[in-house]
This record gives structure tokens, C-alpha cells and sequence, in this order.
């Protein structure tokens, strides 16, 4: 068991190290996903986990407290967070 | 006395939220009150004995604070009616970082990602049944929550995207039997003071190969030492949990609607040790063992009319789901259960519900009631998000 931990511990760190380093060069984004609008964004993500919001069910305010919410909740980057806050707040 | 403060409490924040929230121009503090209701009508028959209930009023009202656009505060209080008493669960209470475009920390008491269906879809408005499936809840095999530090975000590869989260929290607990001797061996996840100094560790992996993200693939872990410390017999007792979990959520034009398919597969592997029974009659307890390994899994399918010509058609929406449970045989919590459910939803609105289902379970087993046991259950529950 005490292998198991050892196993565990090494298969997280490596993958925060690989997290670290993929992030940091930005010359691995992909202009598939990062090329994507705001409205887009919300339809394919905002969908995933409960039933879609319309961005009328809410303010502006509202949707800047909301987006900071599921950015993490749904580990959003934050690019991809302020792209479907602002269509929100467009939109509503 | 302290369920009328908390209320208090709640009411006069709510006040506070008018004050020094949304409207005030001095505060760049935003503070929002969300969460979820849910009351129902739940009819059962255990062996052929009836009984029938109206069921709920959970009130689990949600705190937000956002103090910038990095700093975020997020609790869930769970106001829960059982047994003729009122509960009070403390689901969460955190805070969160944001340290980079990728990466955010959290702190605090927190849903811990163990696959999807805690963090993601527990909530009566979320879920859609009016239960949780079998491995989950009480006397569940899957953690909920846990108390530490995590790191987690997500980020694009090529054109599929990545999302990952590490913790470390105080861990699971073993049940070493000395309160309840039939539950010996079993994991008691609520651990808020630490019963060893060892640290629990367990992340997730989410994989969305597809650059509509209408897809995910997660696998996650989580292990430690569940014994007390300096314990003789369980002082090394570690356990090591695993999870698969799968998500595909499409509006699919064909079939003029949304399929949404869930599924999660949860593995307990606990070190094997030496537990005492006291036989009736017997003054001397005698040991047993047992290979302490459970699983359980679900998987569900739901279809929702989307895109029907009528209005009403389209806020329809039918479901099943299977799951089941496997625990330690030889234990005496061994338990073998399988259950079915059916059900139709009907949408007020994107977070409000009616439910109805329909559900068979059959168990061998279980410390609550040994024997087979087939249940057949209507449950008929209204949730809401607010
Ligand atoms: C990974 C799953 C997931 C995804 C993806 C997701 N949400 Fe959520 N959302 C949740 C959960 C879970 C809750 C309930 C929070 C709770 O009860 O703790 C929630 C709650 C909400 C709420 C209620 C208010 C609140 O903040 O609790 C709103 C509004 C919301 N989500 C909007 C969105 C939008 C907009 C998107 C797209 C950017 C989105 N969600 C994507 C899981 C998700």
C-alpha cells in the first residue's frame, strides 16, 4: 500500500509539472479552442453539467460573480471565462 | 435555538446582501445568495410493505463573495428534514485564487472532485432523479467533501482540452468497529480534525477530446492513512480510492434533442486488518478478517426535446439510470445491490423541475437490513435553483 501512495503522489506531481509547463507556452494553444466566441462557448460549456442559463436570467453584476464561480467550478481558463461573461452580459 | 440563529443569521445577511451588494456603488465586493429547494411525494414498498410519505423542504442556500476578479469566497449551508429533526450539513465553505489563467488554488472545506457526481451533480436541480445513485450518501462508498488545499484549472492541447485538480486534505477515517461493530472497516469521510498526521492526497484528470467539449473522461484517485495514529492494529491501515468517470452532453439534430449521458465507476481499496465480533451469548470477541475492497457505479441517459415545435414538448424530459454497489464480502456491511430508475422531468424553467420516477432496488444484505430486499419506490419531487 505504502507503494501505492508513492505511485499516487509521483503520478500528481508529474502531471501538475506537465500542467505548469504546457500552460506556460502559449504557443501550444490551439486556435480551435481558443479562436472560439463567447456565445459558443457558453453553448458548448455552460450546457455540460446542468440545464444551459439563458443570459437573460441574470444582471451584468450577476454574471461577473456567477463566471467566477463556474470558472472554477468547471475549470475554466479565464480566457475562456471572460469571453462568455462579456456575451452574457451582451446578451441579456 | 441554534437552527433559529443560523435562520437569523441567513435573514440578516440577506439584508446585508441589499446593503453592501449588487446596488452599492462603494463595495466592489459583489455577494450573492444562490442554492436550491426541493420537496416531494415519495411512496415505497420494501418486501411488499407500503409506505408513503410527503417527503423534504431541503433548503441549501448558497454564499458567494467575489472580492476581485481573482478572489473568490463560496459556502453551502444544507437545511435537511429527517427523522423529525431538522439537519444542518455543512457542505462547503472555501475560498478560492486565481493565480494565473490556468491555475487556481483553493483552501477551505471543499467538494472534492472525485469524479463528477458530487461536485457536478448532486444538487436537487442538477440531479436528475430524486436520489443519489447507489455508493453515494450515506453509508456510500464515494467521498463528498474534505477539508485542505487544492490546485486546479484546465487548458487547451491541440484541439482537445485538459483539466486537472490536486488536493491534499485531512482524509478518510476508518471504522475500526469499537462504536458500531457491524461497520467495521468502513470509511467515514467527514473528518474535520485529523485522526493522524498523515495527509491524504487525490487529484482528478478531465479529458475533453473534442474541441466541442460535448465530451469528458476523467480518472481520479485518493489515498492515505485512514487508521489513528500510533494505533497498534490499524495505525497503517491506508486506503486508496479510484474513480472513472464519462460525460457526453450534445444536442443532437437528428434526434431533435439533447442527450446527456453521466456515468462514474468509484473502487475502495482498504488494507486488510483484523476487526472483533462478540457473538450473542460470548464474552470474548472473536477476530475476523476480510479482503476490504468496494465498488460501485452508475451510469444514466437522459433525453430532452430541444428542439420540438411545441413549447410544452420540449420542456419534457425522460431518463434512466442504472447503478450498483458491491461491499467487502465477509464484512458485515457486505452488501450486493443493483437498482433501476426511470423517470420524466418536466422543466419550469432552466433550474426548476418537476420529477417523476420510478425505481427498483435489489439487495442482498446491507448491516440495515440483512436478507434480499426488493424495493420499489415513486418518488415525486419539485426542485429548485434560485
Ligand atoms: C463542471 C460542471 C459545470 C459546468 C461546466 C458549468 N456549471 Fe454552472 N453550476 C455547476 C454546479 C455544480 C452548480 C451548483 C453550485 C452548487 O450548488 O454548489 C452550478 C451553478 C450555476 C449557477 C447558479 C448560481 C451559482 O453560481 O451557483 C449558474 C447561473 C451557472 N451555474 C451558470 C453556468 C454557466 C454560465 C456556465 C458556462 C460557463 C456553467 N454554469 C457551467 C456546475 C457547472
Amino acid at each position: 500500500m505504502k507503494k501505492q501512495y508513492k505511485i499516487t503522489t509521483m503520478l500528481l506531481v508529474t502531471f501538475v509539472a506537465i500542467a505548469f509547463i504546457v500552460s506556460s507556452c502559449s504557443s501550444n494553444k490551439s486556435a480551435l479552442v481558443s479562436n472560439k466566441s463567447g456565445a459558443q462557448l457558453w453553448g458548448e460549456n455552460c450546457i455540460r453539467c446542468h440545464s444551459i442559463p439563458s443570459p437573460s436570467a441574470y444582471n451584468d453584476v450577476d454574471w461577473e460573480t456567477i463566471g467566477l464561480h463556474m470558472q472554477i467550478r468547471a475549470n475554466l481558463t479565464k480566457d475562456e471565462i471572460t469571453k462568455v461573461v462579456e456575451f452574457m452580459q451582451t446578451a441579456n | 435555538m441554534k437552527h433559529l440563529i443560523i435562520f437569523v443569521s441567513i435573514l440578516s445577511l440577506s439584508g446585508l446582501n441589499n446593503l453592501i451588494g449588487q446596488e452599492n456603488m462603494f463595495s466592489k465586493t459583489q455577494f450573492m445568495i444562490r442554492g436550491y429547494g426541493h420537496a416531494g411525494f415519495e411512496y415505497t414498498s420494501v418486501n411488499g410493505k407500503n409506505q408513503s410519505s410527503y417527503v423534504g423542504s431541503t433548503f441549501a442556500p448558497i454564499f458567494l463573495f467575489k472580492h476581485s476578479d481573482r478572489l473568490l469566497f463560496e459556502s453551502e449551508l444544507e437545511f435537511e428534514l429527517e427523522n423529525n429533526q431538522v439537519n444542518v450539513g455543512f457542505e462547503y465553505a472555501d475560498m478560492s485564487y486565481i493565480l494565473n489563467n490556468y491555475m487556481t488554488i483553493r483552501m477551505g472545506k471543499f467538494l472534492l472532485p472525485f469524479g463528477t457526481f458530487v461536485e457536478r451533480l448532486h444538487p436537487a436541480w442538477i440531479n436528475r432523479l430524486s436520489n443519489m445513485p447507489l455508493g453515494f450518501g450515506h453509508d456510500g462508498i464515494a467521498p463528498s467533501s474534505g477539508i485542505g488545499v487544492e490546485l486546479r484549472g484546465g487548458f487547451a492541447v491541440g484541439g482537445s482540452k485538459l483539466n486537472y485538480s490536486v488536493y491534499t486534505t485531512n482524509g478518510p477515517v476508518l471504522k475500526d468497529g469499537s462504536n458500531e461493530p457491524e461497520e467495521a472497516g468502513m470509511l467515514l469521510f467527514e473528518n474535520f480534525e485529523d485522526n493522524n498526521n498523515n495527509k491524504a492526497i487525490g487529484g482528478r484528470i478531465g479529458y475533453l477530446p473534442f474541441s466541442n467539449s460535448s465530451v469528458e473522461i476523467g480518472f481520479s484517485v485518493y489515498s492515505g492513512k485512514v487508521g489513528n495514529t500510533n494505533d497498534s492494529l490499524y495505525g497503517n491501515t491506508g486506503a486508496n480510492l479510484m474513480a472513472g468517470d464519462f460525460t457526453f452532453v450534445k444536442q443532437v439534430s437528428p434526434l431533435y434533442g439533447i442527450i446527456d449521458i453521466k456515468a462514474q465507476y468509484n473502487l475502495s481499496l482498504v488494507d486488510k486488518a483484523d476487526y472483533f465480533e462478540l457473538e450473542p451469548g460470548e464474552t470474548i470477541p472473536t477476530q475476523y478478517t476480510f479482503e476490504n475492497k468496494s465498488d460501485a457505479y452508475f451510469a444514466q441517459l437522459s433525453y430532452r426535446p430541444t428542439m420540438a415545435g411545441s413549447n410544452i414538448i420540449k420542456n419534457f424530459e425522460i431518463i434512466g439510470r442504472y447503478s450498483v454497489i458491491n461491499t467487502p464480502e465477509g464484512s458485515l456491511w457486505e452488501q450486493q445491490a443493483s437498482q433501476i430508475s426511470y423517470g420524466l422531468n418536466y422543466w419550469l424553467s432552466w433550474r426548476t423541475v418537476f420529477k417523476l420516477s420510478y425505481q427498483t432496488t435489489n439487495s442482498e444484505g446491507g448491516h440495515d437490513s440483512p436478507g434480499t430486499t426488493k424495493t420499489n419506490a415513486i418518488f415525486l419531487h419539485w426542485a429548485l435553483g434560485f
